[in-house]
């Protein structure tokens, strides 16, 4: 991985284990002609677990899908899905996987199920049998003999979600599940996402709802510009986030004075009713009691500490902008 | 939205040992029924289409043949049989021989193209089936409808045209029994001389005609007056006329008679109220080709540009336009190229005795006898049309093998 990436818990040496890793990628880079969509993405999805794959738009996060799905080619780079190596053995992988790319399109003057029986016989024998419950799970069963042309998006959304399941996948790749959905819709698409990772499979999302991904993923990748800027579980990149940290106590001008002293590394300000520090990507927790020690030493009276971690939201827009000011 | 598949929760694990419980072959390049049904059933289900092809194929022969049978059936006098020789050559050669040909492109083009234009094909693809596999299962998906609708009118049309066929045999104007030898046409000349003598057209080498049988042509009264005959050649001049203005008697009649019915003859017999078992047969598997061709060029041509619109449009304009021109046109130095035109090629495969409208064709004689025709032996023919099909369809398949889903 890049050195702006967190690696996941396993270290690179284990990534020769091919089946560790649900999506695999190298090195991968895609340009439609002078411009690069995906530019040497190195990318690890652990099996088993929701991994959101974030960026602004126009980032490459559906080109990244495109290519590993075989949708469209990559230039350069190796990349490998469920451990095998794509694109040589992508009729395998794909056997293997479900995914909605893109807004989902179906054959508006087919019925809902009449969609998934053509797309089943592209699969599996199996898969015919499993399209009564796919429609159930998403909750069409009732709408499943409609024309797709009479469906709402959030339905056509589902039933993309119902053509995945279809293949009994071990691995879903949704790009941006929750477009189109209610507030009740992305409720129900979230306890989905988790009670399909709950059976073992793996499902990686794009999204640009940081919240909803931050509810659902276990761990994330941002990308900005094509090209993978951090990578990790979402408590380890947030803890590694800078955080602010709110006092409220007496004497505020004596107790900047005092921090300052005691070069915590980030920037103090006093305000009427006490300071607020900006403490940068790094500082150890521990530097919390010892802002309280310092004050209570001083002689300053302290009446509140609070520690403002970043959100999911504040911290991807710190790196991305980070990113975009360095260039 | 929480229940799980009745397949249950699959345990992670080697993706290999997985995917080995339930081995398939969908890296194979050849479709499977299923596949070939599903994709028979989706382009079934587009109503405005399977409406518009059922029109054509079926419907515009079936109207032009009621109504004809409501006229004839109302005024028999002034409105001849529905069905017959001609009606079926008209109907065949002209309506489903050419439309035909344009309503397969038509399907061809949305089989070819509408899963990319609809969205439905990067689905596909996601499932690791072959995209060959998939593109194949499209051509005998289609041709199951092409073919069958293409068969239906075709048989509505042999049914009219069998059945309400007129009873005798208009030829040239006369009311001639159907099926006779050259010995009855004979016999029947001689009893209907003076019909015979009046109306059948009939050619004299260049020596002409003997002085009796001149004599006898002149002096024979005539309703349609002098002249009223059909004489296509009448050897040298002056040799009309000469004969005595007397009227011959009905021994010689007869003989003239006798002598334009056997040189009238070979035409007579090409000849029907309604057109023969092998003729249809025939003429049914020639349409059915015309129709298979028109498919399997569409589909690979929508799949080729994506497009259903342009890809129909293209192919009416090599139909109704392109065809009839190269077919034709003696262009120096490109009549190899014009050979190449797959309408020419299948015209020149048409039935002896089915006339080809539009596109060129037979006439009397069948497609390769036609003067009108660039010439081209069958071999040639045969070999352009497996071209025209083998190439589009390795065109058609290549494109989606390569396409960006």
């Amino acid at each position: 991985m890049g050195m702006n990436t967190t690696t996941f818990h396993a270290g690179s040496d284990q990534r020769a284990n091919d089946a560790q890793w649900a999506v695999e990628t190298h090195g991968l880079t895609k340009k439609f002609g002078p411009n690069i969509a995906v530019n040497d993405v190195e990318l690890l999805v652990p099996r088993g677990c929701a991994f959101g794959y974030l960026g602004p738009n126009g980032a490459g996060k559906t080109t990244l899908i495109r290519v590993l799905l075989g949708l469209t080619h990559a230039d350069s780079g190796t990349m490998s899905l469920l451990g095998y190596p794509v694109p040589r053995h992508r009729d395998r992988a794909l056997a293997r996987i479900g995914a909605i790319v893109d807004e989902p399109r179906f054959h508006g003057h087919l019925t809902g199920r009449e969609n998934l029986e053509l797309l089943a016989t592209a699969r599996e024998d199996a898969a015919r049998g499993r399209i009564g419950p796919s429609l159930e799970r998403v909750g069409l069963s009732g709408r499943a003999n409609d024309r797709v042309a009479k469906y709402s998006m959030g339905m056509r959304q589902r039933l993309g979600v119902a053509a995945c399941l279809i293949g009994d996948p071990q691995l879903l790749i949704l790009d941006e599940p929750m477009n189109g959905l209610d507030p009740a819709g992305i409720h129900e698409m979230r306890d989905m996402i988790v009670s399909l990772v709950a059976e073992g499979r793996t499902v990686m999302l794009s999204s640009h709802l940081l919240d909803e991904v931050q509810r659902t993923c276990d761990a994330v990748a941002i990308v900005d510009r094509g090209k993978v800027i951090r990578q990790g579980p979402i408590s380890e990149l947030l803890a590694a986030a800078s955080f602010a940290v709110e006092i409220e106590c007496s004497e505020p001008e004596q107790a900047r004075s005092l921090l300052q002293a005691l070069a915590i590394g980030g920037e103090v300000e006093a305000n009427r009713s006490g300071l607020a520090i900006s403490l940068p990507a790094g500082t150890d927790r521990d530097i919390l009691p010892e802002i309280a020690r310092v004050l209570v030493e001083g002689g300053i009276s302290l009446y509140r500490l609070q520690e403002n971690r970043a959100s999911l939201e504040s911290w991807f827009l710190q790196v991305t902008s980070r990113l975009g000011a360095s260039e | 939205m929480t229940r799980t598949l009745e397949s249950g929760a699959p345990s992670p694990g080697s993706p290999a040992a997985m995917i080995g419980e339930r081995p398939d072959h969908r890296g194979s390049p050849i479709p499977t029924f299923g596949m070939i049904a599903a994709r028979f059933k989706e382009l079934r289900k587009r109503r405005g289409l399977m409406v518009a092809l059922v029109l054509v194929t079926i419907g515009i022969p079936t109207v032009f043949l009621v109504v004809r049978l409501i006229l004839h059936a109302v005024a028999p006098n002034s409105y001849g049989p529905a069905g017959g020789y001609s009606v079926y050559t008209g109907l065949t050669s002209g309506v489903l021989y050419t439309f035909g040909f344009i309503v397969a492109a038509t399907l061809g083009c949305t089989a070819g193209s509408i899963d990319f234009t609809e969205g439905m094909f990067r689905h596909l693809v996601v499932t690791g089936r072959s995209r060959l596999a998939l593109y194949l299962a499209r051509i005998p998906a289609g041709l199951a409808i092409i073919v069958s609708l293409v068969a239906i009118g075709f048989t509505v049309v042999c049914a009219v045209c069998v059945f309400a066929a007129p009873k005798a045999l208009n030829y040239d104007g006369v009311q001639v029994p159907v099926g006779l030898s050259q010995r009855g046409l004979d016999s029947w000349a001689s009893s209907h001389a003076d019909e015979v003598i009046c109306n059948f057209g009939f050619r004299i080498g260049p020596s002409g005609p003997s002085a009796a049988f001149a004599s006898v042509i002149q002096n024979v009264p005539c309703n349609n007056g002098p002249g009223g005959r059909h004489v296509k050649a009448f050897g040298p001049p002056g040799a009309q006329g000469s004969g005595a203005s007397v009227r011959p008697t009905n021994t010689q009649v007869s003989a003239v008679a006798v002598t334009i019915a056997n040189l009238d003859y070979s035409d007579y017999s090409r000849q029907f109220t309604y057109p023969s078992d092998s003729l249809m047969v025939k003429t049914g598997l020639w349409i059915e080709l015309e129709a298979v061709i028109g498919f399997i060029v569409g589909l690979g041509l929508g799949s080729l540009i994506g497009q259903r619109t342009v890809g129909v449009i293209l192919m009416i304009v090599l139909e109704v336009i392109l065809t009839p021109i190269l077919s034709r046109a003696r262009i120096p130095h490109l009549s190899n190229l014009q050979r190449a035109v797959v309408g020419l090629a299948t015209a020149h495969l048409a039935p002896s005795g089915l006339p080809v409208l539009g596109g060129g064709g037979g006439g009397p004689g069948g497609g390769s006898g036609n003067p009108g025709l660039l010439p081209e032996s069958t071999t040639v023919a045969v070999l352009v049309i497996i071209a025209w099909l083998v190439g589009w369809s390795i065109l058609g398949a290549w494109r989606m093998m390569t396409r960006d889903a």
